[in-house]
Formats: structure tokens, sequence, C-alpha cells
């Protein structure tokens, strides 16, 4: 069923409102194109990948009808390069001064931070030599929200800044595409894909795409297999490294080499434990020294980094439990409890709210409520939603329903 | 809230106001009315026994007859698990103190009820015991908790100690049966004992299992609708963990656990307990292998309480029951 | 912790210097009123920080506006709060109750 269509492509704004968050950049971005006389007449639009800078100039491009010439400043890395294609650009069209009521064109240099390396440093100089000289206003977008390299284009452009598009837009508009994509998609789906993309509008729809277009249903489950963003490669070549050493030594090794984060790696042993041993004493032997890490975690606490080392032998030692069955396998990864913790914490504060009107009325802690009670309510309220119990314990509409409606076991 | 107000959950509807008619109770509401005669010698008091066997409700008595109508206005509830800490303990008991609550009537004190004081720890206990102390002129504590032997020395030598028994199920029954009558419910006495067997003692249990069973099926409350209600109330979810695990499957027993963390919010060490509960129901093990597992459950519940992660925890335990199973030779079935 | 209203707020007097620094990390003025909003948020982070130290409280956060129905509310109400990068700065957002919106996507983009 896959389209050959990419769905941010798709998906792509044809209009400035369509633009997911960031309102305050748009707003500012708008104002620019519109003022008639313009305080500077290049903008640079700055912020992390993916949330709609380059969107946003071809969204407003679209309703305001002008063209963009567009260039790509990071494949252009010499000021020769920039000004023949600029320079042109900026003499021909004869518009001096940019309106929305004139059709006119912008000139677009997407990436320009590809151009501040140590061998381009002339490409800062050709950029602000391009803005000064141009004829036609100046966008130009940048990925590194570092200002110290973007100093020297303030004088001569405006900086607007564009930040990860917040969660709930996120999912409204993945919800949106499944449903224009006939996708059937648990919710919690949706705002695990959205918080593993950091706030990136693209790789939410291409993670969204490829995790759903095959089957056209998407559970939480299948969100396991979301490929880190930004993750340390790190991880993978300790897993890797850890659980195909042939001795304690060579494991214990990897782990003290490795540069991901011990509590990350704690998880991710754990989580991928099962995976590795089929044998289930294996397993219960290699859980329980797991078991063991954990619990010397725990005592390191956040001083007695010393003891590290004894945390690592006991990991290194649950990762060789068996050195001659290890078959290459797929890791989970990120960490299972990273994916439940997510959803979870915002559910486990509602029966928090239950729980401590339960134990208000009822002469009882939270904890018994939530062990004593709560399975009796639940089921009072589900046979009868309007039964006067709920009133009495005060629980309101949203509560009622989330009682009802949290699964059945 | 007002104190008129009908409770509608008929533990609290059916919570005995007075002393006399506590249920299957009488050695310890002799004791306490000597007391309650002469308030002025009343003691701090440490109640202690299984869930659901009349340790809060004797306290609230203890409370109304002391204060009357208005006994909230001198009686603090507290449960150690609902505070902070000792300090937040600490805080909200001078709070109370202060502000000229200093007693009522012939009554020179308020009242601290603090439930499930065996949770505190040592040190928490040993802070606990300083402010009881210190506030010992204007303020009587009833400790409630289930183990008297994980309260501190010090305290219990404070206190003077009543002990409470799982209730007698017949008289159980007898109550179960009354509060049907009130409540214009038909109750076989087939399923009136089916309910007291589950409860293992715990007349809250059964008061609330009574009134989901009796919304079940619409008043009338026959064997199979306890069947069904104690089926989904009783943490059927935990019983299929724990039966995964023991037929080997450990991947599956895993996922039924994060979905017992992730949906219910059950934290590691409610979820060990459960599992002890389950485990002695699990009609396919021979004692010793109850008492094996009991043990490997206890080892992991203690290690929670060194400060381990949950998900782990309970992880490799669950690995430890399903490497049981298969040297015990496969032993789930559903 | 204290926290602000990004359409308007006040602070206690400053001197000259402070003011112009307000200004120019993005802050506007209402003589009127006596007022400040906040203009342009390209410098959130150090704008922040001189509003704590003139406050002077440990930290300074900004209550959203619902881009759906305009209402105020603090990023505490949100049920993401503990996965948002942008938490407590001074944006619009989407308030708890219109995020249970079915429509939510749809009825943005109609009001813009």
């Amino acid at each position: 069923m896959k389209d050959n269509f990419l769905w941010v492509e798709k998906y792509r704004p044809k209009k400035i409102a369509e633009v997911l968050g960031n309102e305050d950049a748009k707003a500012a971005f708008v104002d620019w194109l519109k003022s008639k006389r313009r305080r500077k007449k290049a903008v640079l639009l700055y912020g992390p990948p993916g949330v709609g800078k380059t969107a946003l100039v071809n969204a407003a491009s679209n309703e305001f009808g002008f063209t963009i010439i567009e260039m790509n400043a990071s494949d252009t890395r010499t000021e020769k390069t920039i000004m023949k294609i600029a320079g042109p650009a900026t003499s021909f069209v004869a518009l001096d001064k940019f309106s929305t009521e004139t059709k006119g064109s912008l000139l677009f240099l997407d990436e320009v931070d590809g151009v501040f390396g140590k061998e381009d440093r002339g490409g800062i100089g050709a950029i602000i030599r391009t803005v000064e000289e141009s004829l036609i206003p100046v966008v130009m977008a940048a990925n590194d929200p570092d200002l110290q390299k973007l100093r020297p284009l303030k004088k001569v452009c405006e900086l607007i800044r564009f930040r990860q598009v917040r969660l709930p837009l996120l999912i409204a508009m993945l919800k949106r595409i499944c449903s224009m994509e006939h996708v059937e998609a648990e919710f919690e789906a949706l705002e695990r894909i959205a918080q593993n993309s950091g706030g990136d509008v693209r790789s939410a729809i291409n993670d969204l795409q490829s995790l759903a277009e095959e089957e056209r249903v998407l559970r939480l489950q299948d969100t396991t297999r979301l490929t880190p963003r930004n993750r340390n490669i790190g991880m993978f070549e300790t897993l890797k490294g850890v659980f195909s050493a042939r001795s304690l030594g060579e494991a214990a090794t990897m782990l003290n080499r490795s540069n991901a984060d011990h509590d990350d790696l704690l998880l991710s042993i754990s989580d991928n434990l099962p995976l590795r041993y089929e044998d289930p004493v294996d397993l219960s032997v290699a859980y329980d020294l797991v078991s063991r890490a954990d619990v010397f975690r725990g005592r390191i606490g956040a001083e007695n980094w010393h003891l590290l080392r004894y945390f690592y032998n006991f990991l290194a030692e649950a990762a060789t439990v068996c050195p001659q069955s290890y078959r290459p396998f797929e890791f989970i990864f990120p960490p299972i409890r990273i994916i439940t913790l997510f959803w979870t914490k915002s559910k486990r504060m509602a029966v928090d709210g239950i729980c401590a009107k339960i134990g208000a009325r009822c002469h009882v802690s939270r904890r018994t409520a939530k062990q004593e009670f709560l399975p009796f309510v639940k089921i009072v309220l589900e046979k009868e939603k309007s039964n006067a119990i709920a009133s009495w314990l005060r629980l309101n509409t949203e509560e009622i329903d989330y009682l009802t409606k949290m699964n059945k076991f | 809230m007002g104190l008129d107000e009908e409770a509608l959950m008929w533990v609290e509807k059916y919570r005995p106001k007075n002393l006399d008619e506590i249920v299957d109770l009488h050695d310890v509401v002799a004791s306490l009315k000597a007391f309650l005669k002469t308030p002025r010698t009343m003691p701090h008091l440490l109640l202690a026994g299984l869930p659901g066997t009349g340790k809060t409700t004797v306290a609230l008595c203890i409370a109304r007859q002391l204060f009357g109508a208005n006994w909230k206005t001198f009686t603090l509830e507290l449960n150690a698990s609902d505070e902070r800490g000792i300090d937040t303990v600490r805080d909200r008991i001078k709070d109370f103190s202060r502000y000229g609550r200093t007693g009522f009537g012939d009554v020179p004190f308020v009242l601290i009820m603090l439930d499930e004081s065996d949770q505190m720890t040592g040190p928490a206990q040993t802070a606990l015991r300083r402010i009881m102390e210190t506030s010992s002129r204007t303020c009587r504590f009833i400790l409630i908790c289930n183990y008297s032997g994980k309260i501190i020395e010090p305290i219990q030598s404070r206190c003077a100690i009543f002990r409470f028994s799982k209730l007698d199920k017949k008289a159980m029954v007898e109550h179960l049966k009354s509060i049907a009558k009130k409540e214009c419910i038909s109750l076989s006495a087939e399923a009136a004992e089916s309910i007291v067997e589950y409860s293992e003692g715990d007349l809250r249990h059964a008061i609330n299992a009574l009134q989901t069973a009796a919304v079940y099926r619409d008043g009338v409350i026959d064997e199979k609708t306890v069947l069904q209600v104690m089926g989904e109330a009783s943490p059927r979810q935990v019983q299929l963990m724990l039966n995964k695990a023991l037929s080997g499957d450990f991947i599956e027993a895993r996922k039924l656990m994060y979905d017992l963390m992730g949906l219910y919010g059950f934290s590691g060490s409610e979820i060990v307990r459960q599992m002890q509960r389950e485990l002695l129901k699990v009609s396919y093990l021979s004692p010793e292998e109850k008492a094996d597992l009991t043990n490997i459950v206890g080892e992991y519940d203690f290690r929670l309480t060194q400060g381990a992660s949950n998900d782990i925890q309970l992880s490799a335990l669950l690995a430890q029951f399903s490497k049981f199973a298969k040297s015990k030779g496969k032993l789930g079935e559903r | 912790m204290v926290c602000l209203n990004k359409k308007s707020f006040k602070l206690p007097f400053v001197g000259k210097d402070t003011f112009l620094l307000l200004m120019r990390l993005g802050l506007d003025y209402n003589k009127g009123q006596g007022s400040y909003c906040i203009k342009n948020c390209n410098n959130i982070e150090k704008l922040l920080d001189t509003i704590a130290n003139i406050l002077n409280t440990e930290k300074v956060t900004f209550l959203q506006s619902c881009v759906m129905c305009g209402k105020d509310f603090p990023c505490t109400d949100c049920r993401y709060y503990d996965l948002c990068a942008t938490k407590d700065l001074p944006f619009r957002c989407v308030c708890p109750q219109c995020l249970r919106n079915e429509r939510l996507y749809e009825e943005h983009v109609e009001r813009n």
C-alpha cells in the first residue's frame, strides 16, 4: 500500500497558517515581508531543523505570490560561486521594494550556517555583501543556534528565532495525517512519535510514515522500532560489543571504554537480556546480576563514583553468562522505560487525584485507595456511570471518564 | 462537606459510629471503654492488625466519643504513605495543635491519628517518638499499623497496644447480610460466604465487594455474580503475569508488568505485594514450591527497599519465576 | 518562582541602564499602565535571567496563551510538562482544554 509520496511532501504547508507553532516567529516574518520601509532587507531564520523555517518561506511565497530564488548556501562554498548565483539575481530584478501587492522575488539562502567553517571564512563575508548589494530581499535560514557564528550577520539582517514545535500541535497534526491517510493509530503512539522527534516536524512525519504506511495501523508497541534521534551511536556499539563478548574481561573493557551513559546502559542491557538469552536459566542468572548492578547503582547514588567499576562488573557478568550462545539480534532501544514513562506520567497523576479523593472520604491513604478501593469504584462506574458514588467522592467528569476508559485487565 | 451528608460508599455508610456497634471486637472495646471513662488518663494508643479488621473504625469511634459531633475539628488524620517524610508530619501536627486547639470539654488534648505507621523508616519513627514526646501535653496519638513488630521499641513502650485479629467468618457473613437487608438487596447465603472467603478476614474488602456486586446485577447477588466481581476486581493481570512467567514466557510477562505500572501506576513494591498474594492462590503449585517462590519474592522485595529501580527488579523477579518453571518442569497452565 | 503574563507584567523600578537593557532584550514598556510586555523572544534566555535578577527570585516563567481560545495558562497545567523543551517560555501553545478538541488542527488552521 505504499504511496510513492513522501508524506512530508504531501502535507507540506501551503499557507502560513498551516505552518505549525512558532507563532511569534511567523508573525515577525510576515511583518518583515509586509513592511514597506523595513529597517533591514535581510532576515535570518534560525533554529533547530525541521521546525518550519523553510516551510514558512515556501508557504509565504505561495500565499503572497512571490518567487523564490533558492540557493543552498552550504553547497556553494566560495564567494565567487555565491556571487555568481546571487549576482545576476540581485541585479536583474528591478524591484527595489518588495510588497505583497506586487509579485516580487526573494533570494533564499538555506542552511547558511554550512558556510561558516574555517575554510569558508570568506563565506560569511560573501553573504553580507550579497545582502548589501541585493536589490531584492534576502531570506536566510540556519540550523545552528550558535549565535557567535551568526553575529556578524546581525548588522545586516533581522534575526528571527524558531523553536521546537510543541507537542500538542505536533500530535494534532499527526492525528490529521492519520485520518487523511486512513491510518488507525493509538493516541499514545502518536504522543510517542511526537516526543521522539523533539519538536522536529519533518522527522515526526517521516517516522509516522515509516511505521504506519505498511499496515495502516499503529500501536504504541510499534513505536519501539523508532530509530533514536540524536542518540550517541556509542550505545549501539557498546551493546553489540558487550553482548557478543567472549569473555567477562572483554565485556568489562567494552563498558569501561564506552561513552554511553551508565543509567541508559543499565536499562538497555536489562531490556535486551531476553533477546540475548533464550534459555530461562541463563536469563534468570543474567537478570539477577543486572538486579545487583541496579542495587549497586542505588548505593552509588550521586557521589560514590569510584564504585562505578563494580557496577560495570556486574553488568559485564550479566552480558557474558553464556558467551557461546551468542547470535546477533536486533536491539531494543530506546529503553522501554522511557517509552512507558512518557505515557504513564499523566495517567499516574490522574489516578493519584482520584485516589486522594477516595482517601479523603473513606479515611484511607492514597495507596490503600488505589489497591483496595479503586478496582471496585471502577467496576461500579463502568456499570452505572451516573452512580451517586461518583458525586459523593467528588469525582469530576474527566476522572469518571478516565476510570471507565482505563483498560480492562 | 456536609457532616450529615449521607455516605454513599457502604464502607462509610455502615461504619460503626459507636464502640458498641463494632463487630466482633469485644476484648479490645472493653479495655478501651475503661480508658475513655476518664479521658485524661488515656495514653497513646497503638492499634495493630491486618487490614480491614476495624482499627480505623475504632480510632474514629474513640474520636467521636471524646469530642462528640465536632470530632473532626479535634482530630488530625494522617497517613504515613501520603506524607512526604517525617518533617511534613511534624509540620502538620504543629500547625494542627496551634490555634488554641488544646482540647474540648474535659478532654485536654487533641487526637492525632497516624495510619500506616509501620511503613515509616527507623529514623522517621525515632523522630516521631520525639514529636510524640514534645507534644504529649496537647496531643494524644493513635498509631495504626499492620505489624507492631515494625514499630520501634521506644514508641511501643509509650503506647497501649491493642491487637486486631482476622475477623470471625460467621460474624462477617452476618454483617454482610444485615447490610444487604438495609439496602434491600437479595443476597444468597452462598454468595455471602463466597465474599467472605475471598476477603480473607478483611471486612472492608468484603463490603466493597458486596456493594460492587449489588450494582452488577441490580440488587440480586448470587454466587456467580460474586465470582465475576472478584475476578474483575482482583488483580487478574497480576495472576496473568504470574502465569506467563511460570510457564516460561518471560517477554509476555514483562509486557504485562509494564502495563501494570503504566496503566494503574502501581509501584514496584505494590506489584510485588500483589504477586505474593496471588502466588498463594495459584492452584497448581505445591506448598514447598510456594515457599521457595516466596523466598525469592522476599529477596527482591528487599532489593527494592534498597533503592533499586522498579522495572529492573521486577523483570529480574519474573525471570527467576520463569527459570523456576523450567527447573521443575513446565508448570503454568492457564 | 515567579510566573508572569507576557502581554502585561510589572517590575519594580529599575535604573536607566537596566531599562535600556530590557528594551534591547525584547521588552516594550507601556507608560500609561506602567507595565512591560514582550515584543520579541530572540533573547528570551537572557531576558529571563535579567528579570529574575530584578525580581530577586530563582526562576521566572511565563504563562502561555492558547492559540485556540486565547486563554492564559501556566505550563504546569499541561500534561506534557516534563517533556517539553520550551516550557515556561512565553510563547503560545494549546491549553489542556483545547487539546482535547478532536478537530484541533483544522480549527487551528481556520483561525489563522
